[in-house]
């Protein structure tokens, strides 16, 4: 009787052993949830450093070379043998620097300057390529010989003239304001206590923050200028301030929007070339001059930024040196 | 205290006052053993005591054995009809709302023409989401409605941001990019983390089931009230042959007979319930879930890669990201040709790691273009990744599905082997208990 009993207590615990083996092991489970917790890597934020402008640039030569025959040794010479030239652009700013679907082509004004300083060199203005930059991409790229010149919305402030040189003025956008056309306002001061936007930590979020209290308006920041765009067409804000260049290019992609009010800031762009190479700044800057003789760079400011914009005459060019 | 001193019993006494402890005569615990003691003097009497300790231990038996059966039957059916049907819902939504955005992206860099396939997918994915969105609100319980919630009130603001995109990029605008961007993230920043919490819920409740399903502790319980009973029969038959002097008691015989069946039954029905919910889980739903998992990923991934190109290089967040999904990969592809080799698809799974690393090649390609500032080579090298993507993502679609067939074969199985079970343990006990007074009255009996 007690051997019966102990052997049906054995047999209860092997069967528990064997029914315990079956026991489910969630492993693959825990993989699949563990993967799918990947979160997204933070940018690090940029901050828009001094706004101190400084504005002038190297004196070009009395007469530039001939297309096709750069001095010997020069930096154009080393362009010229590789027979083309690296042009460190903007793709997603209409009308500037933009890349086009319908060409599959960068192209805009500044893409058009890059051209006339390849026909400079070439006597093509096909010879060169662009290399679509980051804007945090832009002056290492410069620095790091990695293109021989950026021509990308840059503004020359004094600290990154302490990295790189700038060529003359080629474009002197201002700080405006961007309205929907149903607005009542006229100006930044109408503004007050509304809702504008900027791109984060930009030159105008700080242009903004030190106007008087009761003019501020309420500052709305995005990763990009355009993102503002979309918020305004969302109704989330009142209206964009930022660089004149960038408002045309949203007036061109939503015509019930209107650039109002004077300037808050002059904004002017500087193409920007490694600082090792001087002779380069001083031909670029003869082609500028060339081409705001010729009238090429109005013709130019015609084409691209004409359709909304009152035209100007080219920035004056300031020499040092 | 002088409640006690009635309920009190001699050796169960607190040892604070052992003269009141005492019985006495006339309280109902007191006369209640006084009757046993009564009992106990006569062999008649002793049959009766013996009768209604089996009787009180089949029903403890009956009970506890139900019981064990009862939590298991119902973690099997609730896993097999209710919480994974819903995981794989929930999986449905999350896998269809982040293909959404990889769709998009992709339709999108080819600027105004997006191709009528990607159109269409796009199209299927919000359809998905739609169905799998209103199957959970109707089925899952509370724990996930916040987030459903979350979903259903921004499903129509990103497919709103979603058509902007399309319109302005028809024109050629560059908003048409930063729209997309802004319905990318409300799906990043609103769906995909709310559909993340509703696939976690579902995925835990499923677990749960997985738990109280194959819980040993049901089966040591029922293996523990079986032999209790099986010991208590046996010990009542010695004793009842030594008082009446009888070997044999037919009733007794077939009570132990009957149990001892239930009993082996039991276990066996029990086991090989485990034993399927088990393969359910580990060749069905974790076999799902990995797939799933790396689905979600994949089109993440390929969703970056073309968000990349579509914000022109303007944006670095969705490079990085890219980078961060690539490191999170690797343990779901080695998981996924483990478990695919274990259900004997080495072929399939031969060609799902090439084709990985085809993909990882091309956009390390696009990526190297990308930086170098090589937007038109990087943008033509583009519908080469997004070809591999669609492949590995059907691919995985297909193995989603073969593990739900396995999930539904197994967990049928589980269901079947506790088949009744539920109503035969408390019959056949009322009925072995029945044989075994039956028995018992025939040795009263015979003191009459």
């Amino acid at each position: 009787m007690r051997s019966r009993l102990r052997h049906l207590a054995g047999l209860a615990i092997i069967v528990a052993i064997i029914a315990g083996c079956g026991t489910a092991s969630d492993q693959a489970s825990k993989i699949a949830l563990a993967a799918l917790e990947t979160r997204t890597p933070g940018t690090a934020s940029s901050s828009p450093g001094s706004t101190t402008l400084c504005t002038s640039s190297l004196r070009p030569p009395a007469t530039l070379p001939a297309p096709g025959k750069m001095p010997s040794g020069s930096f154009m010479a080393k362009i010229r043998k590789r027979g083309y030239l690296l042009a460190g652009v903007n793709a997603g700013l209409l009308d500037f620097g933009y890349f086009s679907p319908s060409t599959g082509q960068i192209e805009g004004f500044e893409i058009d300057l890059v051209r006339e300083i390849a026909k400079a060199i070439f006597g093509n203005p096909n010879a060169y390529q662009p290399v679509a930059l980051t804007v945090q991409q832009r002056i290492p790229s410069v620095q790091q010989g990695k293109v021989d010149i950026v021509v990308d919305a840059i503004t020359m402030t004094c600290s990154r003239s302490k990295q790189v040189d700038f060529s003359t003025v080629y474009y002197d956008a201002k700080q405006r304001v961007l309205v929907p056309t149903n607005s009542p306002a006229r100006s930044m001061g109408d503004l007050a206590h509304k809702k504008v936007c900027a791109s984060a930590s930009s030159t105008p979020v700080s242009v903004m923050q030190a106007l008087p209290a009761s003019e501020r308006p309420v500052i709305v920041q995005e990763p990009q200028a355009v993102d503002c765009l979309v918020q305004m067409q969302e109704g989330q804000i009142d209206g964009i301030s930022t660089d004149s260049s960038i408002l045309l290019g949203f007036q061109a992609q939503d015509p019930n929007t209107m650039i109002v009010g004077p300037s808050l800031g002059d904004v002017p762009y500087g193409m920007a070339i490694n600082k090792a190479h001087t002779d380069f700044v001083r031909f670029v800057n003869g082609v500028l001059a060339q081409l705001e003789r010729d009238g090429t760079w109005q013709k130019l400011q015609e084409h691209w930024l004409g359709q909304f914009h009152q035209l100007e005459p080219p920035p004056k060019p300031e020499y040092e040196g | 205290m002088w409640v006690d001193q009635d309920l009190t019993i001699e050796g169960l006494g607190t040892g604070v006052a052992p003269a009141r402890t005492r019985r006495r005569p006339g309280t109902p615990v007191g006369s209640a053993l006084g009757w046993v003691r009564d009992r106990l003097a006569t062999t008649p009497g002793r049959l009766v005591l013996v009768s209604i300790l089996v009787v009180v231990g089949a029903v403890c038996f009956g009970a506890i054995a139900t019981g064990a059966e009862q939590s298991r039957e119902r973690a099997a059916k609730s896993a097999s009809s209710q919480t994974e049907p819903l995981l794989s819902q929930a999986a449905s939504l999350y896998t269809a709302l982040s293909d959404a955005n990889a769709t998009e992206a992709t339709a999108l860099l080819s600027g105004g023409l997006e191709p009528p396939t990607k159109r269409a997918r796009y199209l299927a994915d919000i359809g998905i989401a739609t169905n799998a969105l209103s199957e959970l609100t109707r089925e899952a319980g509370t724990s996930a409605s916040a987030p459903l919630d979350t979903i259903a009130n921004q499903l129509p603001v990103y497919s709103g941001l979603v058509e902007n995109a399309r319109a302005n990029s028809r024109q050629g605008f560059p908003i048409g990019a930063a729209y997309l961007r802004a319905a990318v993230v409300v799906s990043t920043t609103k769906m995909l983390p709310a559909a993340d919490r509703v696939y976690r819920t579902e995925a835990q409740r499923l677990d749960d089931d997985y738990r109280t399903g194959t819980a040993t502790s049901s089966l040591i319980t029922f293996i523990a009230a079986s032999v209790a009973a099986l010991i208590l029969l046996l010990v009542a038959q010695r004793y009842v042959a030594r008082i009446s002097r009888r070997i044999l008691n037919i009733g007794m015989l077939v009570a132990t007979v009957a149990v001892a069946a239930i009993a082996v039954w039991g276990v066996i029905g029990l086991t090989s319930e485990q034993n399927s919910l088990s393969t359910a889980q580990q060749h069905g739903s974790d076999a799902a879930e990995v797939p799933s998992a790396a689905a979600v990923l994949l089109s993440r991934a390929q969703g970056d890669l073309s968000l990349t190109l579509v914000n022109r290089g303007t944006d670095e967040t969705d490079a990085l990201d890219f980078m961060a999904v690539e490191r999170a990969l690797p343990p779901l592809t080695r998981e996924l040709s483990v478990l695919s080799r274990r259900t004997g698809a080495t072929a399939a799974a031969n060609r799902f790691d090439a084709d990985y690393a085809s993909y990882q090649a091309k956009a390390a390609q696009i990526q190297g273009l990308q930086k170098s500032g090589n937007l038109k080579d990087a943008l033509a090298l583009e519908p080469a990744t997004a070809t591999i993507s669609d492949r590995l993502s059907s691919d995985l679609g297909g193995q989603v599905g073969a593990a739900q067939r396995r999930f539904t074969r197994a967990a049928a199985d589980a269901t079947s082997s506790l088949d009744g079970l539920a109503f035969a343990i408390p019959v056949i006990t009322v009925l072995a208990a029945l044989a075994a007074l039956l028995g018992l009255r025939q040795r009263i009996n015979e003191y009459r």
